[in-house]
């Protein structure tokens, strides 16, 4: 990654070079972007040439577009990254596994993400929090992530598309021992898994 | 001797294999030790009980212990005390005090491997009423066995100093480990290591150790060979697969959502004869056999809160056994089949109960912490369990009626779920 700014900031300079065509002390800039990013705290001191300071947003704009054209990959993951990041955690009582209230609008808003993205799969997590016993909290876990899937087939999620799977109080969200910690705890988690 | 000749054919059969070192370790530490008895006088033709441990009001048989020789000598002395102490039935004296009703003396060499003669007097009635040879490689296992020695002869009783418990490592990472160590705690032994695991249980004979985990979202359920060191699949489907303990008859109770919901089946050693036990909307996990086999305790939530049951090993005549409290799981069976250990709910904290399995008797054992996975001792006598009174959780030991509960794993290992073995031979 490093070498890879460089060799871009040396492309840019011999750019810029062409570009400007100024003075060969010039050559110093393309390196006092960097510089200012990453200490940006110290930024007191006034420049005292002004000329440097026009020609410094000027550079930084074709590295801004250059990164991310680097990264240009497939565009499905960032449906799948966008369609996660909206799919929030459905919660549970102690010691039960029907769907509340105040989950349903979380589900509600997971079924239409997956109807408007067909080409997404999801893994739903059941887990518990850690008061009670390991082995029974692995089946109430189940029961979970099981009522969750039923909730989104009643809304016309095909069951094909959903993948239940417990955790029971073994992957914690949050190891606090107090109530609030344990709400986070009880909870189906939604994993987008692709085709 | 059968057991011991078959397992010296195994050993013969792996002698190349690279976990060699690895069984003899578990077989001499825990099995077995070459014992070879040169001459054993046996306690007279009448056999005198010093200790009814089944009075209510126990007499502490006063005892010293002796011994001579190579350090191991002294160590072995340790081993016993630590030992006897904890069955609370005897106390201490000095070698050179009078007081003692039984003397014990232990002789060690180890020029050449450990030679121990120990020997054990009668000192009311002056008299030898045990003398016997010990030869092997391990000296904690001799000195179990001596302790073993001094209880039955005491008591009438077998001891349970040769015995192991299993339990589950929690690794930082998430990871559990499945060990088996000492019933004291020394010596643990990892087993298998597989991101995540649960249940387990021992096999009748000790010879196999049962348990559940999860790889790819598949619950598997394994039989774990301890002779061979190996393992095998014995059930897998979809959902969650945990297993719960074999009968006497070779019967694998287990608790599976194959049919996308959780209940009790049973299964042979073998994998055949799947067989589905209970039928209801709600979790029926937990299901351990009595040792009998004439019933099966699981926990089942089909009156709205986790709470257990009973029903024939076929699945019939289903009774509820808990009635306290809304949060009752982890059954273990006493050994007379008498009494049920468990883990209740009160006041926010998880406690080991005892109760009749005809619902009377309800006792509380533990009050500080969250306490839980009880498993009962083979003689009955005492209760491994895990704790986190101290911060972090750990197995502990107890005798049955609450007493001497002490912590057995290291205080920077995180440990839990124990399962003490029957009689190991």
């Amino acid at each position: 990654m490093k070498k890879l700014l460089i060799t871009l900031l040396m492309i840019l300079a011999i750019g810029c070079e062409k570009k400007y065509v100024v003075a060969p002390e010039e050559k110093v800039a393309p390196k006092e972007p960097v510089k200012q990013e990453a200490a940006r705290p110290e930024k007191p001191e006034v420049p005292k040439e002004v000329v440097k300071e026009t020609i410094v947003p000027k550079e930084q704009k074709p590295l801004e577009i250059a990164m991310p054209a680097k990264k240009e990959a497939p565009p499905a993951p960032v449906a799948k990254e966008e369609v996660s990041a909206v799919l929030r955690d459905a919660l549970f009582d102690f010691d039960k596994y029907n769907i509340r209230e105040d989950a349903r609008p979380v589900l509600d808003a997971a079924a239409s993400q997956l109807k408007k993205n067909g080409q997404i799969n999801i893994i739903i997590e059941g887990h518990c929090d850690e008061r009670g016993t390991n082995e029974y909290n692995l089946a109430l876990g189940e029961k979970r992530a099981k009522a969750a899937k039923d909730y989104l087939a009643s809304l016309s999620v095909s069951p094909a598309r959903m993948t239940v799977v417990t955790y029971g109080e073994e992957r914690p969200l949050c190891t606090e021992h107090n109530e609030t910690c344990w709400q986070g705890n009880r909870r189906a988690h939604f994993v987008v898994s692709g085709k | 001797m059968k057991e011991e000749g078959r397992r010296l054919k195994a050993e013969g059969r792996k002698t190349n294999r690279m976990n060699l070192s690895f069984v003899l370790f578990f077989l001499f530490s825990v099995f077995g030790l070459l014992l070879i008895s040169a001459f054993s006088l046996q306690p007279s033709a009448f056999a005198k009980i010093y200790i009814d441990i089944t009075s209510p009001a126990i007499r502490k048989l006063p005892i010293s212990i002796t011994s001579k020789g190579a350090f191991e000598a002294k160590a072995m002395e340790w081993v016993i005390k630590n030992d006897l102490e904890f069955t609370g039935i005897f106390s201490f004296v000095d070698p050179g005090v009078p007081g003692a009703e039984m003397t014990v003396f232990i002789e060690a060499d180890t020029s050449d491997g450990i030679k121990v003669l120990a020997s054990i007097n009668d000192m009311i009635e002056n008299r030898e009423v045990f003398k016997k040879q010990y030869l092997g490689k391990n000296m904690r296992s001799i000195a179990h066995s001596i302790s073993n020695e001094i209880y039955k002869l005491v008591t009438g009783n077998n001891g349970v100093f040769r015995t192991a418990i299993s339990y589950l490592a929690h690794l930082s990472s998430g990871v559990k480990e499945l060990y088996v160590m000492e019933w004291d705690g020394n010596n643990p032994l990892k087993i298998v290591s597989k991101g995540l695991m649960t249940s387990h249980s021992w096999s009748n004979d000790g010879g196999l150790l049962f348990y559940s985990s999860e790889k790819d979202h598949k619950w598997k359920i394994y039989a774990f060979d301890l002779g061979e060191f190996r393992e095998r699949v014995l059930f897998h489907s979809t959902g969650l697969n945990l297993v719960g303990n074999a009968s006497a008859r070779g019967e694998v109770a287990f608790s599976s959502s194959r049919d996308g919901n959780s209940e009790i089946y049973v299964v042979n050693l073998d994998g055949g004869n799947l067989k589905k036990l209970t039928k209801s909307f709600g979790i029926d996990v937990s299901p351990v056999f009595s040792p009998d086999g004439s019933k099966i305790a699981f926990v089942s939530d089909r009156g709205g809160s986790p709470q257990i049951y009973l029903m024939d090993p076929d699945g019939g005549l289903v009774r509820r056994v808990t009635f306290e409290g809304s949060y009752n799981t982890s059954p273990s069976w006493s050994p007379d089949g008498k009494w049920l250990a468990f883990v209740g709910m009160k006041d926010g904290k998880n406690q080991i109960f005892m109760l009749k399995s005809d619902s009377t008797e309800l006792r509380q054992l533990t009050f500080d912490g969250n306490n839980e996975s009880p498993s009962f001792s083979p003689d009955g006598m005492f209760l491994a369990f895990d704790s986190d009174r101290d911060g972090s959780r750990g197995i502990y030991i107890m005798r049955v009626n609450g007493g001497e509960q002490k912590k057995i794993t290291p205080k920077h290992i995180r440990a839990m779920s124990p399962k003490w073995s029957p009689y190991l031979k």
